[in-house]
């Protein structure tokens, strides 16, 4: 690993860094469909406005633990969620969440 | 994303497990429904918590469905019946294994009893029934109207006004899968049990229904054909019970568990107490 790949683990990502990265996973989770990746922005909802179906979020699950390990448990996330409030989740509420679980764990 | 194949054809597979690195206290394998289901109705509802308690939690999308293979053609229930035996005998070991299956999923989960009765340590059945001629006949007239409602796009715009653009966007992909394959035609045809057969269903069973549910009246046949079986209503559910009221499927499946033997840990080694008082007495 270079010097420089390690510092950009050392610090965590931010906002407009997740947001990126997860775009790039919905552009895989959409390949068939096809995405706009001009839509994706923070409060664009996975389902209604991205067009997403439940088993996308499966595949979207597994790409996110792939990038991030075990930290990111989307399926533990969503299980504690309404049926409502997973429809109308926006990929804002996603981006926070990861950059909050990415942050070092508090020491004390 | 893991993906297993099967005589050819590819399945979807997600696995999770026990987060504590212990043995697993029990493995149970999640059934889905036919048309606009997926295993994403477990992987977001059930499955964490089962793996929380300590479950080995086993989905798959079944031939057709979610990001499984669809074959043209080959839908009668005893291909998805093999899908199930070929499944099991591939990911799980030697020990007992719980069924979960949502609607027709339930229906897959008691051919795999019948096909592999040791291996099976009880079946939790949402919504469901055996296959019988009955079912068949009642399977054909609901996918005849989905073929014709599914395409047609005033009954779409309904669906999206009443429903949501989530659901309409379920009932456009079960559309697609009624167009392009013979699900619609095979499933009517599918091999049928004999009453006889459906009696050496030996293992317990608990049927869960929605109170308000066309299935709830077929409870008393269901327990006086099978030898262990008992029912319990969810009040003021209709079909959609496992994704209208996930909480209460998921503490009687944490109740049905640990009263078959599994020693849960985490909060689901509580969860669901007052549910075995009322419901699994």
């Amino acid at each position: 690993m270079t010097g420089s790949a390690q510092t950009a683990h050392l610090r965590p990502p931010t906002e407009p860094e997740v947001l990126a990265e997860i775009t790039g996973m919905l552009a895989v989770v959409l390949d068939e469909y096809g995405l706009d990746e001009a839509e994706v922005t923070m409060d664009a909802r996975f389902t209604e406005d991205l067009g997403l179906e439940s088993i996308d979020l499966v595949t979207l699950a597994g790409q996110l633990q792939e990038r991030w390990g075990d930290r990111i448990n989307f399926a533990e996330f969503l299980a504690a969620m309404e049926l409502d409030e997973i429809i109308g989740l926006t990929v804002g509420r996603l981006v926070e969440h990861v950059v909050a679980r990415l942050q070092p764990a508090e020491r004390g | 994303m893991a993906f297993v194949e099967l005589d050819g054809l590819r399945f979807h597979v997600q696995r999770l497990g026990p987060t504590d690195g212990r043995p697993p206290a029990a493995t149970a394998v999640l059934l889905h429904g036919l048309l606009t289901d997926s295993l994403a109705s477990y992987y977001f509802t059930l499955a964490p918590a089962l793996a929380a308690a300590g479950v080995e939690v086993l989905m798959y999308d079944q031939r057709g469905h979610g990001r499984s293979g669809r074959p043209p053609s080959g839908y009668r229930l005893e291909r998805f019946v093999e899908d199930a035996v070929g499944l099991l005998d591939r990911l799980t070991g030697d020990g007992p294994v719980h069924l979960v299956g949502n609607s027709f999923g339930g229906t897959v989960a008691f051919g795999l009893a019948l096909r592999r009765p040791s291996r099976i340590a009880g079946i939790l059945a949402i919504e469901s029934e055996p296959a019988s001629a009955g079912w068949a006949t009642k399977l054909d007239g609901i996918l005849r109207r989905a073929e014709t409602e599914l395409s047609d796009e005033t009954t779409l715009a309904w669906v999206t006004a009443r429903r949501g653009a989530h659901t309409a966007r379920l009932a456009r992909a079960a559309g697609r899968l009624l167009d392009t394959t013979t699900v619609a035609r095979d499933i009517p045809a599918s091999l049928l049990p004999a009453e006889a057969q459906l009696r050496t269903v030996r293992c317990p069973v608990l049927a869960v229904y929605g109170s308000e549910s066309d299935l709830a009246d077929q409870a008393t046949w269901l327990e006086e054909l099978l030898p262990d079986c008992r029912s319990t209503f969810v009040p003021g559910q209709e079909h959609s019970v496992l994704i209208e009221a996930p909480d209460t499927v998921l503490g009687l499946t944490l109740a049905w568990l640990r009263r078959h033997g599994a020693a849960l840990r985490g909060p689901g080694a509580r969860a669901g107490r007052d549910l075995v008082e009322e419901g699994l007495r």
